[in-house]
């Protein structure tokens, strides 16, 4: 054609740039050996952190390069971007081609598709044309698939093919890759990610999003109600337990205890159990009772913390000895009264009633001491997620027809010969795999020869 | 623990049937080859049994898990792995050679693996979850694929440059054609290449169920991604012309490299998630 002996314009050459597999295995190894980088430099610390590592000119070079969020940075992304056009141009490329020859697959087999096939016989039968078409058709049906016949000047062509999904393999896998891209660009954007520690008893509102000064928003309220750590017999860890309620119109509309790799789901925001700690100091559980033993409070009180009940006065907690004469854990408290001298005693957590014989209208007892914990949990809602897992569905469906499918196509031509006979000409081809298929048609071969025998 | 004699007992048969296939390489006798293989077959069993007797015993002592959850178990896993791998590989090839080249990986595998603590230690919190297995499995099925296929390219790029040189004396020329050794290069990579890829999905919808980030450029990660773009690379340079035979050889290995970086160097050199490997 004479279009081909043009030279190329400059958008061709642009065209045929974006489309060159060159391109997309050079993408490849420049992604794969810049990610390397990331991974030896630590990425996301604080910059104090990186002076102590790096001289002052090697901070700034680096810090000009972002190869302390690399992984985000501009050029990263414009090698992303450019890996995905790369793959959009194939396939805009090729997918209609291979649409065209699937959809009108070459049922003749003429001279020139006979010679191109490394597999091929053939043989002569007495009798007509028909017969035998009618035979062989049978024989590729049941053996191999239901061949569509073609007649074109006296010949009887038959075609049959299985496996034809294994040609769209490498297309629903590219495919699959942009589709885990739009899902991650788009949680990024309709989503966040952050991190909130909540004490016991407490609750939130607001989420601090991650890397930035931004707060969330819940719409509803997370109470975590209790803390809990599991240890093992050897005091290695076993589970992290965060019992956390979720108040929406002033009512509890979910508990659940949380542990990690079983999260808190509500309203698309996910909790996820990531850490904890101490939430202030110790505090001493004491239960305050009238003479008759009625309770009337309990009081959480922290060293030296003065506590007032109404009507009363003001306790505090002042000392607490692990064995306090003999008698076990106590707790010394002072109380205030207004007018009144302060008064100092001991409470001893083993013997609670023995706080009535002091002449007072209240009675304290002591049920220990307790430290307050935070729960830290990841706080995340990424509405691309489930795009991202159909990609990653689709990836791997991709991949399975790309490689353990073959398309598999069968030949068959009829021609009345010259001495009467009927000759017959039986080629096959397999996209991939072919010691395999050598065996099926091997096999196929002999089947089909022998019909009508 | 008796698992672990049969672990010890598992990397004496590995040495010895890399002994026996480089012997017969040597010695040009089949039937060294021949008695590799019913070692390499005595290895699967004992393996295999040490696996299971190792997860029992998990049980025994109150803690039952899968035995794939540290260095030395994830070590002996993949030993195992690369073994059976094998074993398919000269099933379906009828050709004993390959062993000379796949099974030292295995026995210096497991000779690594014995100089590991192999002590059994409870599940910490991050890893109590069903994921674990599919993750991990799917992985080191991968990673098998991945040093057979290395194990191939060594034998190609030898064979090839004897090939050009239009010699086939010595040992080298026992190999198979380079025609074959190339599709099998291919061929592992093939079956290494989707596992690998479901690792990495699952891994990352266990880490999604766990942090709420199915990505977060963790080094382990990452390096894992490595890996799959360098296979990638190779499925690409398969079909494109100029970059056949050599060069897909030695992608082969450097991914193979890669993924031994992946697996070992991260964890010992980079911090990251996947502390936990390291122990």
């Amino acid at each position: 054609m004479a279009d081909e002996k043009r030279t190329p314009s400059p958008m061709d050459r642009v065209w045929d740039f974006f489309i060159s597999v060159r391109l997309a295995i050079f993408t490849l190894i420049v992604l794969a050996s810049t990610s390397i980088l990331g991974t030896i430099i630590e990425q996301n610390q604080p910059p104090e952190k990186y002076h102590q590592i790096y001289e002052d000119w090697a901070f700034a070079l680096l810090d000009r390069l972002n190869m302390f969020d690399m992984y985000h940075s501009v050029w990263f992304l414009l090698m992303l971007v450019l890996f995905t056009v790369n793959l959009s141009c194939c396939t805009i490329d090729r997918f209609p081609r291979m649409l065209k020859v699937v959809r009108n697959p070459r049922t003749k087999l003429d001279e020139n598709l006979e010679k191109s096939l490394s597999l091929s016989d053939r043989w002569k039968k007495k009798g007509t044309l028909q017969e035998w078409a009618g035979k062989y058709s049978e024989a590729l049906s049941s053996s191999f698939a239901k061949p569509k016949v073609t007649e074109v000047d006296g010949q009887v062509h038959l075609y049959a093919e299985t496996g034809v999904a294994s040609r769209f393999g490498v297309y629903v896998t590219h495919l699959s890759i942009i589709i885990i891209f739009i899902g991650a660009i788009f949680g990024n954007v309709a989503g966040f990610k952050g991190y909130v520690n909540i004490p016991e008893g407490d609750a939130i509102t607001r989420v601090p999003v991650r890397g930035g000064t931004q707060v969330q928003d819940l719409g509803f309220t997370v109470r975590c109600n209790a803390f809990s750590l599991e240890t093992y017999p050897s005091g290695q860890p076993k589970a992290y337990k965060s019992d956390l309620s979720v108040i929406e119109g002033g009512r509890e509309v979910v508990r659940k205890t949380i542990v990690v790799n079983d999260p808190l789901q509500y309203k698309g925001i996910w909790f996820y159990q990531s850490s904890y700690g101490q939430a202030g100091g110790v505090t001493a559980q004491v239960t305050v009772a009238r003479k008759d033993g009625t309770p009337v409070n309990t009081l959480a009180l922290a060293a030296n913390e003065p506590v007032p009940i109404e009507g009363y006065g003001i306790v505090r907690g002042v000392d607490y000895s692990e064995n306090f004469q003999g008698m076990g854990p106590a707790l010394q408290v002072v109380v205030e009264k207004p007018g009144q001298p302060a008064a100092s005693f001991w409470l001893v957590r083993g013997r609670p009633d023995l706080d009535r014989q002091r002449a007072d209208s209240l009675a304290f007892s002591f049920g220990g001491l307790s430290s307050k914990m935070f729960t830290g949990l990841q706080v995340a809602k990424d509405p691309g997620v489930n795009i991202v897992w159909l990609g990653c569905a689709l990836m791997v469906i991709g991949l399975i027809m790309a490689f353990f499918l073959s398309h598999q196509r069968v030949w068959v031509r009829l021609a009345q010969g010259t001495d009467g006979r009927v000759e017959v000409v039986l080629a096959g081809s397999a996209s991939r795999n072919r010691l395999a298929f050598e065996k099926r048609f091997e096999k196929l071969q002999t089947g089909v020869k022998a019909t009508g025998q | 623990m008796s698992n672990v004699i049969l672990f010890n007992l598992t990397t004496f048969l590995f040495g010895v049937a890399s002994a026996l296939y480089l012997g017969a390489l040597y010695a040009k006798n089949e039937k060294i080859g021949v008695f590799g293989t019913w070692v390499c077959i005595l290895a699967a069993v004992v393996s295999t049994a040490a696996l299971g007797v190792r997860w029992y015993e998990s049980y025994q002592m109150g803690i039952g898990r899968i035995p794939v959850t540290n260095l030395y178990e994830s070590l002996v896993f993949f030993a195992w792995s690369v073994n059976l791998f094998y074993l398919v590989v000269e099933w379906k090839y009828r050709n004993r050679t390959f062993g000379a080249f796949v099974m030292p990986i295995a026995f210096f595998t497991m000779v690594f693996a014995v100089y590991n603590d192999s002590s059994i230690q409870p599940l910490v919190p991050a890893l109590q979850s069903y994921w674990l297995h599919a993750h991990v499995i799917t992985c080191f099925v991968g990673y098998a694929g991945f040093a057979v296929s290395a194990g191939v390219a060594i034998m190609y790029l030898l064979k090839a440059r004897q090939e050009e040189a239009k010699i086939s004396k010595g040992v080298v020329g026992l190999l198979p054609p380079c025609k074959v050794l190339d599709e099998l290069v291919y061929r592992a990579i093939i079956w290494g290449f989707p596992f690998l890829t479901v690792g990495i999905i699952t891994g990352a919808a266990w880490a999604n169920y766990a942090w709420g980030t199915y990505w977060s450029w963790d080094p382990k990660e990452t390096w894992s991604l490595i890996i799959w773009l360098i296979y990638a690379a190779f499925l690409h340079a398969r079909v494109t012309r100029g970059w056949h035979g050599k060069r897909a050889a030695i992608l082969s290995i450097v991914g193979f490299l890669a993924t031994i970086f992946c697996y070992l160097g991260v964890n010992l050199v980079l911090s990251g998630l996947h502390s936990y490997g390291g122990g």
